[in-house]
């Protein structure tokens, strides 16, 4: 039975590897050893590959597996061990920041999936709600604007916290 | 004066100040009720300030940011209008009519209408109140009893501390490095002399100082110690990602050692992958460091250090000693490459073969005089050596990861832990002078470092970081812990300018003293009965900065960051990577894991020399004339 995840998906083990690698090795497994499959798929190799992708699907469950690794290869090599693998020149951005201008924006519905999303759903509702009160007391007034530009940045300013940090950070 | 005036004048008197005063209250009803709405937000902001125990600063800076609206609001009133007196009169009109209705969806309308300006305005009559009341009541000024300011004090800081608990529980409040590149430590409960802001950061620079921690066991010094480190790291990181900086390595001396010492390495390890490591290493049980990659001149001092040499007439085998190994390491061909290679050099053959009398006549007459405390001293080395184990004996360098995390036992093994200390620090030393690897920006963290500190103190190691360029973080549980003697306490204490975290301490006057004290104003009342009366004195005097008795006080997870005579209380938050993914890496092979050459002692003539078959081989024919 293969207890390393990134081996049961045929990934190398790293913690850094992006979501999207991941996926798309699961998704190949999937795809060639579901149970449902004419030719009946290899339900043990497909369990083994679901189970690793729920494992490594978040980049923190990647880097908790790949410190496991780390700690099952020591305990097995104990106590001598040879060097480290050289670390490579340069890490993920190989030409350095600036990242992709629109990096940013393509983060944000996952920083808002993995932040509050229960109290930043409360605080646009808030928002949001007020707006509507002010748009239906005093339509056409200078006032409305700029109330409700006050709400949007009230929003802004508090629902900050109750994202997830972007990745560089 | 007969007994009854006097008794009339001085009732006359007292009700005049009194209606005097009621006056002064009713017109100020009559304002607060005119100027309805900024009455009703500046309630609201003082309730908010006093229930979550902001300091009037945050009042003022949300009037700041309230501003926007206002000015959004006069430019499409000015759009419109074209001239600025209908603008100006615009919102006194608006209240105006605000009066003529009074029912609840008027008054909200009114409120809506006028709100651009009397939000900011409210907020910042807010800040004006919550300042004047803190100030009334901290200097006795205020409040209905003499335990006022006690009271009030104790309040705000539990309402102090939930609202930084909650700030520090928030996913994006506290991230590990923030836009500016500060790192982040918790939300702040308390700030004197620093600038407030709710979350407290301190620049990725302090770290790359000299800093230290002290706390108490389970005070939570392990916590903020991993998030300083993981914040330098991901800032230091980011520095070389945009080409201002050179890679990081982190080396953390965990000196306690034992079980706990593991727990927190793999919990430092998993930090630091999340962070964007790529490598790292756990000393000694998961990877080997190699001190004879250190120059020749460096490896002899060192060895000589590790051993202990006595004074007076043992002087005399010290010298002996230093000589000899300064003989070994220094040979002809090169340094030792292990401890078998250097223990087989401490004998008088492979010393008297490595140095030619006939081209090293000084060394080779110092190699005889030395030959007789040989084997005592390679029998002491060898059991040194023998108690080092094969962890520095290599082969591995501190470039082959980014971070570090060596475990020292230096609670069950003092003396072994101590001379690994002393060769790890030498390592790193030699690692931030190497001209010929690749600069690194190095931070060296000391956890607990007086459980080792007895052969290289810890000023030591401050000094010498700050002669290399090195950060130097060191940590102990106490000030006891920081040093021997109270003058090397001091002296770390006083040369710390990264900053001094105190945690949860019984004794942290010394400590809190490097913050200095502050004036305040401490007010007298005169009693009359047990009625507080009109009479009495303000002075000055003189406060701590950083209360000790606070610090005492401190719960698990809370700090107080000294610094440059300033103190600030922070919760401190615990280090979570964020749950996103970094950029997919360029794609390219992994790296062939790099092993070094094959490293041979260097030759020496073989002993005993062969027999010359023939005496001409010597002195050669003709030799003799």
């Amino acid at each position: 039975m293969i207890t390393d995840p990134f081996e049961a998906l045929g990934l190398p083990a790293r913690p850094d590897l992006p979501d999207e690698q991941v996926r798309a090795a699961w998704r190949a497994i999937a795809s060639a050893t579901h149970p449902d499959r004419a030719d009946g798929g290899d339900l043990a190799r497909y369990t083994a590959a679901s189970a690793a992708y729920a494992e490594l699907r978040t980049p923190w469950g990647r880097s908790e597996a790949y410190a496991d690794l780390m700690g099952q290869a020591a305990l097995a090599a104990e106590p001598v061990t040879g060097p480290l693998p050289a670390v490579p020149a340069d890490d993920a951005l190989p030409d350095g920041l600036p990242r992709h201008p629109l990096a940013a924006v393509r983060e944000f519905p996952a920083r808002i999936r993995r932040g509050r999303l229960r109290r930043l759903l409360l605080r646009a509702v808030i928002a949001a709600a007020l707006a509507l009160v002010v748009l239906q007391l005093i339509p056409g007034t200078a006032a409305a604007p700029a109330d409700v530009a006050g709400l949007i940045l009230w929003f802004g300013l508090t629902a900050r916290r109750d994202l997830a940090p972007p990745p560089e950070r | 004066m007969s007994v009854w005036s006097w008794l009339k004048l001085t009732v006359c008197l007292w009700l005049l100040g009194k209606m005097i005063r009621a006056a002064g209250w009713l017109l100020l009803a009559a304002i607060a009720l005119a100027a309805w709405p900024v009455t009703l937000v500046a309630a609201v902001g003082y309730g908010a300030a006093w229930l979550r125990g902001w300091p009037p600063v945050r009042l003022r800076r949300s009037a700041a940011w309230a501003l926007l609206p206002a000015g959004a609001w006069l430019a499409i009133q000015g759009a419109r209008l074209r001239t600025w007196r209908p603008v100006a009169l615009a919102p006194v009109h608006t209240w105006a009519c605000g009066w003529s209705q009074l029912a609840a969806v008027d008054l909200t309308r009114t409120f809506l209408l006028l709100a651009p300006f009397a939000v900011p305005a409210g907020l910042a009559l807010a800040g004006l109140a919550w300042a004047w009341r803190i100030y009334a009541i901290t200097t006795g000024l205020g409040g209905i009893t003499a335990s006022a300011p006690i009271t009030f004090d104790a309040r705000q800081w539990r309402r102090q501390v939930r609202t930084a608990k909650g700030l520090a529980e928030a996913p994006g409040a506290v991230p590990l490095l923030d836009r500016g590149g500060r790192i982040p430590v918790g939300g702040t409960i308390r700030a004197i002399g620093h600038r407030w802001r709710p979350v407290f950061t301190i620049p990725a620079a302090a770290c790359a100082r000299h800093m230290v921690v002290v706390g108490a066991t389970g005070s939570g010094k392990t916590n903020l110690m991993i998030r300083l480190w993981t914040g330098w790291f991901t800032a230091t990181l980011a520095q070389a990602r945009a080409g201002t900086g050179h890679r990081p390595l982190l080396i953390v001396l965990d000196c306690k050692g034992g079980r706990d010492a593991r727990v927190k390495a793999d919990r430092t390890r998993r930090l630091l992958y999340g962070a964007g490591a790529r490598r790292v290493a756990i000393w000694p049980d998961e990877a080997r460091l190699s001190l004879w990659d250190l120059p020749a001149a460096d490896l002899a001092v060192l060895l000589y250090q590790m051993i202990d040499s006595g004074t007076g007439a043992a002087a005399y085998y010290a010298d002996v000693m230093q000589a000899v190994l300064t003989l070994a390491v220094t040979a002809p061909g090169g340094p030792p490459l292990s401890t078998a290679g250097f223990l087989d050099r401490l004998d008088a053959r492979w010393l008297q073969a490595a140095w030619d009398p006939a081209r090293y006549p000084a060394e080779a007459a110092r190699v005889h005089a030395a030959a007789r405390q040989l084997p005592d001293i390679q029998l002491r080395f060898a059991t040194l050596l023998g108690r080092l184990g094969p962890a520095l004996d290599g082969p591995g360098t501190l470039a082959d990861a980014d971070a570090w995390y060596c475990i020292l036992e230096g609670t069950r093994e003092p003396s072994v832990a101590e001379t690994q200390a002393m060769a790890l620090t030498e390592l790193a030393a030699h690692a931030a002078t190497d001209r010929d690897a690749e600069p690194r920006a190095m931070l060296l963290a000391a956890d607990d470092y007086s459980a080792v500190s007895g052969r290289v103190p810890l000023s030591n190691l401050y000094e010498r970081g700050r002669s290399l360029g090195i950060g130097v973080q060191v940590s102990a549980q106490s000030w006891q812990g920081l040093g021997a003697s109270e003058d090397e306490r001091y002296r770390i204490a006083g040369t710390a300018d990264g900053g001094i975290f105190v945690l949860h301490v019984p004794y942290p006057d010394p400590l809190v003293a490097a913050a200095g004290h502050r004036r305040v104003l401490e007010t007298a009342h005169k009693l009359i009965g047990r009625a507080w009366g009109d009479e009495g004195t303000t002075r000055e005097q003189r406060a701590w900065t950083a209360d000790p008795d606070l610090v005492r006080r401190l719960e698990v997870g809370q700090a107080c960051y000294i610094q440059r005579g300033a103190a600030t209380f922070v919760q401190v938050a615990r280090p979570r990577p964020s749950p996103l993914t970094l950029p997919p890496p360029p794609a390219a092979p992994d790296p062939a894991p790099r092993v070094p050459e094959p490293r041979h002692e260097p030759a020496t003539t073989a002993w005993p020399p062969p027999p010359p078959s023939r005496l001409d081989d010597i002195f050669g024919p003709g030799a003799s004339r």
